[in-house]
């Protein structure tokens, strides 16, 4: 298996290279092919700014033909040009300035700032491109430089923190594993790893991929989350993430906008007439865990066991007091050090490739990252990327093609547990030792699982992912353009979990056997989107249209088995060689998705802005009868500072209202859920029902109101945006909880409920020292958001009625009533609120929100000369539930301040129960963890990413630029939070490792 | 002019492909290779046969009958008095001290389970009377091998949870708001689907397996039912006519052979293929059988081994003994085979109704009846192969009471570990506060009866809780 994988990524390796060699050398031939014209002359010169100070890496290039340079460190450049030319010279965030060569050999320049020119960056709005400054909608966008220094596997977790609106978790320090993000809050109750109703729509350079999360047997990578399609992209050739949250943007996209889209897009390579450049890029650095338990010492933790037999009258026995009675109560070890106190080291290394010929123009990256973990053993996740993107243009400018393909392997070697961190968590401080003196595993009689036998059930998987699009376009006449979108992505999955028999209590080894799980997933989908764009303008009026339509297809394929029965422990994991292999599921389901959708954007005076979207989709996921349902919405802005009446307020640079309603969808539902399925039992032959039928369930709606004002102080240093926002959704699809008397537990239905997310969203920036030296820019994002269930008819009657409340949150936990610890008993008490004698799910009166109550960012851009110092602080303020522990007095080691602060005498006013094993204490204990004492303040501040560099002072004819660069993620959390990472309350896995790398990036 | 002309011809060329975008049968599509719609189940008779036999198979996936540590043989097991509990898990802890929580996760897999049966059944029930597609004498074997089920589910349910909801078809939204009824009625439907189902079912073995039943086995049931509702002369009947079809039964005089595939012991069994993995063997033997201090949960209490005779084969045969440093722990070795996986022959099946029973079952009919001599000679059955003095020697005049506690203490140590026998006849016959109260610190009357799954209540508001929880 692993020849053939390595067989089949060389392969892909060398195809790719390929091409790349291939396009290097035909951009290289078109350069040679250009008539030379008369006269030519060496003109040299020096770009500077305003300030007098030089600026490197300025285009400069002879009008009308591919010939160009760029500026040098000391902004100087020459190019050779005949004396009539013309010469561009162009630099982002300062206005094109075009001169004439009249005979000059030496042209020295001052570009001006153009302020208004961030204003005109594209946005990829989907389908069109917008302006920040024309746009309708609501779009968040990072671009390159935020992303691609973050030493993460996802490009949705290097998003946390940054964009208003936007909330990325990742749950587990697992690396390779599928943070959640939520764009403007929950929508669907559905929120199971197979059946999450939240995934927002992924769009890679015009093609939608699947990013629900790849099934895994092993725990350590399926527990809290699961393996993520989106981490073989390479995060260094993403040029930008868009996220488009309010109806005017995502209404274009139907039934799938509901919950915002995410369009990434892989840097592209629109570099006509440019000299094939380098860009190489390395780093390393290590990770660890930041934050540790408080736990009992040896003393300690015997004092409490002996405390709990002693209260409950009884004896330790040899197998209910192992720790008592047969480990050496002496002996201590801290878990945590051991289990999960490791360095892991990662390493990135990054190349890029581009250049550009008059009618094609090329980009490629190839990257490498590696990561280890922090668990006692040779585990990692290591990533091969490859990207290309090819751009061809006809000499008269009216056909335009552009290709681009990227390419990853990841693969990630683990173990299967799910509870290998919570184990370091509960283990008696005087457990046994981990090995025996001759280096094997210590099992210590049998007493004990040796919480490194789980690391010998090694997990290997392996995910190859192929996203390619192809997009042509002809301008038909002027402002008519006819565009073809394809895309085709594959995605191939494989994973092993061996089961060596070495894993096992040697007391049962004697008739076990090793045995192998294996699982293989594989996504096919592909995608014809033809449009027709037009655009024109009449006067004072700008109008663009487009229609188009979308034939997608996805087919997933999925295979688990299990196999045994081999003859040679070596030989554990190929099929050939099991005895016999099981398989327990095999499984292809096809999805059928059919739209049209449109869009008019109406301009008049730049001013005053209209923009309806609208869409019919058909979806294979519903039944006869329910396929089809239309999507629209409109936007609309006013650019108020245009009016005359504003120009006597100079300190007033820009101002903006802008509004949008619209109707979106969700059509994240499982497929064929209107069938009712009789699928093979896992024994030979037979026949059972998988399923409940509800053949009537329909598309749920999702309304989307916005209303915005966006400001612009002092020539635009001072920025803010301010939204509000109402999505309600209605009609929501949902495993509709049954009991389990009618045979399943739940039900794909409709839910007769209205959910509704508002919030506030401001976000900006803010420039505060711009001068030769020294520059300093802040940006930061606020989002106060607040979900609420408006209406349910009934719901009392319902399977909800113990689980939401009208009026309040989704994200509520119902609980009882706490009283504390009965200073009689020494118990903990909660309210029997109903007087029925028996405390249940009726005295669970309180309704304790867990949800975000709000989400910050703050990031400071800080230049002085040569260096530059970025930091991006997230915030977040929320209430979360407790880290679990078991009640004090059993097999388990529980917190300092629980035993510090526990019942002992009566009398005693104890903050947590009295030491013991008896069931009502367990009970009195679960009690309490399902009341308010659940609840505690889980918020905190992160610094999430800090990025140092130096640009160094080389000059060289070779070398463009090169710089240093030193950062950190996630290197200081401040919070009340007692637990592994307050970023998800209550987890018992890998928290997010704290991160610290170095490198080095050269330019040629 | 010419672009107008050409803009027009354009749109009209692309509003043709757009009308032919919104054609609906692009996403109709077919159904997923691996399973068929419900309706195709029950249009050929092969695949009305798979369904019946996913019925049965299932039995090993659905806690309450799979015989692992959410089965009744486990459960019932800790609440009666032949299991003492070595591994402090809570919801374990909670059943063998009588005191459990209506949260507790155990008691929710053994109830949902049981219902996920009496849902299948009732689906092949409904499937087959609904279709004119199969074969008659199929039809029949399905209908009244899904009516024994659902009845053999329900006597379970009523034993353990008393009212509880009569689920009798499929449509979600009745069945999600059923109240508990009282156990009369459970009973009732319980003697309406057993006694169909001796009318369509045959007296041979489908397949010669008795992974299926047959009409005897619908009768051992029926004798228990009776049994149950104190009606002993039907008990008696339904037993003897078990009893008298001797050819296919008898008394395994190995009795290291009684739980073996297809042993002439037993009248039901279900196959550990079930489990469709890599390990099959039967729950049982992998829950009880130890081979460490620590990997089994329970060990034979002191109490049930002092109930033994000297030199009773059963003891021997199917008690086992671990012994380390740590103690000495008696268990339940009736299934032989402990987390093999080494391959070969899949030889024990989890024997759910088997033949002594019904010697147990009329011996007692007959005692309550007055006909000692009857019930001694029932009763010296079993101790004969057990290689106990016969109550025909060591004690001939016996009076019937005697007789009915000596029969419930053969009773014990017969079906110890096996279906919750001790647990439903200390309950049955009113003992259970007698029996237990001693033994167990918590016991109170109103334990008897299991709570209904919290879980459960807070889906459907009709669910009345049992009292005491």
């Amino acid at each position: 298996m692993k020849n053939k994988y390595s067989r089949l990524k060389r392969v892909a390796l060398i195809y790719i290279g390929g091409i790349f060699l291939f396009l290097s050398v035909s951009a290289h031939a078109e350069t040679r092919t250009t008539p030379l014209p008369f006269q030519q002359n060496d003109i040299t010169g020096v770009v500077e700014d305003p300030n007098g100070l030089p600026i490197p890496g300025v285009s400069v290039s002879l009008k009308n033909t591919i010939t160009g340079t760029v500026t040098n460190q000391d902004g100087e450049y020459s190019i050779t040009a005949p004396s009539d030319g013309t010469l561009v010279f162009s630099y982002v965030g300062f206005k094109s300035l075009e001169q004439d060569i009249n005979g000059q050999r030496e042209i020295n320049i001052q570009l001006e700032e153009d302020v208004a020119a961030l204003d005109e960056v594209k946005i990829n709005a989907g389908y069109y491109n917008t302006t920040k400054r024309n746009s309708t909608g609501n779009i968040s966008r990072v671009t390159a430089e935020d992303i691609e220094l973050q030493p993460v596997v996802s490009p949705i977790q290097a998003l946390a923190g940054r964009m208003a609106g936007v909330s990325v978790v990742q749950n587990t320090g697992i690396p390779g594993t599928a943070p959640q993000i939520q764009i403007r809050g929950q929508s669907s109750l559905r929120t199971g790893f197979e059946n999450n109703g939240n995934l927002p729509l992924y769009i890679i350079d015009g093609v939608p991929v699947d990013s629900s999360p790849i099934n895994s047997f092993s725990g350590m990578t399926s527990a809290a989350s699961r393996l993520d399609p989106l981490s073989t992209l390479n995060l260094s050739n993403i040029q930008s993430i868009e996220i488009l949250k309010d109806a005017d943007a995502t209404a274009i996209y139907g039934s799938r906008g509901a919950n915002g889209v995410i369009l990434i897009t892989t840097k592209n390579g629109e570099n006509f007439n440019q000299k094939t450049r380098v860009s190489a890029r390395i780093y390393s650095g290590v990770s660890q865990v930041s934050q540790r338990l408080d736990l009992l010492n040896t003393a300690d933790y015997i004092q409490l066991r002996e405390e709990a037999f002693a209260n409950d009258g009884a004896e330790p026995t040899p197998v209910r007091a192992e720790d008592l009675l047969l480990w050496d109560r002496e002996r201590y070890t801290d878990w945590q050090e051991n289990i999960f106190g490791g360095t892991a080291e990662t390493t990135n290394a990054n190349v890029m490739l581009s250049g550009g010929g008059k009618n094609t123009s090329f980009q490629m990256s190839n990257g490498y990252f590696k990561t280890g973990t922090v668990f006692p053993g040779d585990f990692g996740y290591q990533k091969w990327s490859s990207g290309l993107s090819l751009n061809h243009r006809s000499d008269d400018n009216k056909f335009k093609a552009r290709v681009s393909v990227n390419y990853g392997v990841d693969v990630n070697n683990q173990f299967n547990s799910a509870s290998f961190v919570s184990n370091a968590l509960l283990l008696p401080p005087n457990a046994p030792a981990l090995y025996n003196e001759d280096g094997s595993l210590n099992w210590e009689d049998s007493t004990w699982t040796n919480p490194l036998a789980e690391t010998l059930n090694r997990s290997n998987a392996k995910t190859q992912q192929l996203v390619s699009n192809l997009g042509l376009s002809y301008e038909v006449v002027n402002g008519l353009l006819v565009k073809v979108n394809a895309g085709y992505t594959a995605l191939n999955n494989e994973e092993l979990v061996k089961n060596p028999i070495e894993a096992l209590d040697p007391s049962f080894r004697d008739n076990a056997q090793a045995r192998s799980s294996h699982s293989f997933t594989n996504r096919n989908s592909w995608i014809i989107e033809p449009q027709i764009d037009f655009q024109t303008t009449t006067g004072d009026l700008n109008i663009e249209a487009l229609v188009g339509a979308t034939f997608q297809e996805q087919r997933s394929k999925n295979l688990r088995a299990s196999a045994v029965g081999y003859s040679n422990e070596q030989l554990v994991g190929n099929l050939a060689a099991a005895g016999s292999v099981f398989v327990s599921n095999n499984q292809e389901i096809q999805y059928r998705y059919n739209a049209i959708f449109a869009r008019l954007g109406l301009n008049l005076k730049e001013r005053y802005l209209l923009n309806f979207t609208g869409r019919r989709d058909g979806s294979s996921r519903f039944g006869p009868g329910k396929q089809f349902a239309n999507f629209g919405a409109i936007g609309a802005a006013w650019i108020f500072t245009e009016e005359n009446l504003f120009e006597n307020l100079p300190w007033l640079s820009f101002g903006k209202l802008r509004g949008s309603y619209g109707i979106t969808g969700n059509d994240q539902i499982q497929d064929y859920g209107y069938l009712a399925t009789y699928s093979p039992t896992p024994a030979p032959g037979g026949l059972f029902p998988t399923q409940l039928v509800n053949p009537d369930y329909s598309w749920e709606t999702n309304n989307k109101l916005e209303a915005a004002v966006e400001l612009g102080f002092l020539d635009d240093r001072i920025r803010i945006q301010a939204s509000y926002f109402r999505n309600r959704s209605s009609n929501q699809l949902v495993g509709f909880p049954l009991p389990s008397i009618s045979g399943f537990t739940s039900v794909q239905a409709n839910l007769p409920a209205t959910v509704q997310n508002t919030g506030l969203e401001l976000d900006g920036s803010f420039i505060s020292i711009q001068t030769p030296n020294w520059r300093w820019e802040t940006n930061f994002n606020l989002t106060l958001p607040r979900n609420k269930l408006v209406s349910y008819p009934n719901i009392e009657d319902s399977p909800y009625a113990n689980i939401y409340e009208v009026g309040e949150p989704l994200s509520i936990i119902k609980l009882y009533r706490y009283n504390g610890v009965d200073p009689e008993t020494g118990l903990f008490e909660v309210e029997d609120v109903n007087e029925d004698g028996s405390i249940n799910f009726e005295d669970q009166v309180v309704n304790a929100d867990v949800g975000r109550q709000y989400f910050a960012g703050l990031q400071n851009q800080v230049n002085y000369k040569n260096l530059s110092l970025s930091f991006l602080f997230e915030f977040v303020g929320q209430d979360g539930v407790k880290f679990f522990r078991q009640a004090a007095g059993r097999m388990s080691n529980v917190f300092q301040s629980d035993f510090d602060n526990r019942w002992r005498n009566p009398g005693d006013t104890g903050v947590t129960q009295r030491a013991s094993q008896s069931i009502f204490n367990t009970f009195t204990h679960s009690n309490a963890f399902s009341s308010e004492y659940l609840i505690t303040d889980a918020s905190f501040v992160r610094l999430r990413t800090l990025a140092l560099s130096y640009q160094l002072p080389v000059k060289s004819s070779l070398i463009r630029s090169s710089r240093i660069i030193v950062t950190g993620q996630n290197l200081l959390t401040i919070s009340d939070y007692k637990g592994l990472d307050p970023q998800s309350p209550g987890s018992d896995q890998l928290p997010e490792l704290a991160t610290i790398t170095a490198g080095l990036e050269i330019n040629f | 002019m010419f672009s107008i002309k050409i803009i027009v011809r354009t749109l009209s060329v692309f509003a043709l492909v757009l009308t032919l975008a919104s054609c609906e049968s692009f996403v109709d599509i077919e159904v997923p290779n691996d399973r068929i719609t419900g309706e195709t189940v029950f249009t050929d008779d092969r695949s009305a046969l798979s369904a019946l036999d996913g019925l049965y198979s299932q039995l090993f996936n659905t806690a309450f009958a799979a015989g692992g540590n959410r089965s009744v043989t486990f459960l019932s097991g800790l609440s009666a008095d032949n299991f003492e509990v070595t591994t402090p898990i809570p919801e374990v802890l909670e059943f063998s001290e009588n005191e459990i929580f209506p949260p507790n996760d155990y008691n929710l897999s053994l109830w949902s389970g049981a219902y996920s049966s009496i849902y299948m059944a009732n689906a092949l029930i409904e499937g087959a009377e609904n279709t004119s597609q199969i074969d008659d004498a199929i039809r029949d074997r399905l209908i009244g091998e899904a009516k024994f089920i659902r009845g053999f589910t329900y006597f379970y349910l009523v034993n353990l949870y008393n009212r509880v909801p009569l689920v009798l078809g499929t449509d979600y939204q009745i069945n999600a708001q059923l109240p508990n009824v009282s156990p009369e009625e459970t009973y009732a439907q319980i003697l309406v689907d057993l006694n169909e189902a001796l009318e369509l079912t045959d007296e041979t073995y489908p397949e010669d397996s008795r992974v299926y039943i047959n009409a005897s086995v619908v009768r051992a049931l029926l004798a228990r039912v009776h049994l149950f509702l104190g009606d002993w002369t039907l008990a008696e009947n339904f037993s003897s006519e078990v009893i008298s079809s001797s050819n296919l039964y008898e008394l395994n005089q190995n009795l290291d052979n009684v739980f073996l595939k297809n042993s002439s012991e037993a009248l039901w069994q279900i196959s550990p293929e079930g489990w469709g993995g890599t390990f099959q063997h039967t729950r049982e033997g992998n829950l009880f059988v130890r081979i460490s201090a620590f990997n089994s949960p329970v060990k034979l209490s002191d109490d049930f081994m002092e109930i033994w005779e000297a030199n009773d084969l059963r003891f021997m045969s199917w008690i086992g003994l671990f012994s380390d440093d740590t103690g000495d722990f008696n268990y339940p070795f009736k299934y032989k085979i402990q987390f093999d996986n080494s391959g070969g022959e899949l030889t024990e099946y989890s024997t759910v109704m088997r033949f002594a029973e019904q010697y147990l079952i009329r011996a007692e009919a007959r005692a309550r009846l007055g006909n000692v001599s009857g019930a001694i000679d029932d009763v010296d059955q079993i101790r004969s192969r057990a290689n106990v003095a016969l109550v025909s020697d060591s004690n001939p005049g016996i009076s019937a009471n005697n007789l009915i506690d000596l029969i419930l203490i053969e009773k014990r140590k017969e079906f110890f570990a096996e279906w919750g026998h001790r647990w439903l006849d200390l309950k049955r016959t009113a003992r259970a506060n007698e029996v237990l109260s001693p033994k167990k610190p918590q016991w109170n009357n109103t334990d008897s009866f299991y709570p209904i799954p919290e879980d459960e209540r807070m889906k459907n508001p009709n669910l009345e809780q049992n009292e005491g929880y």
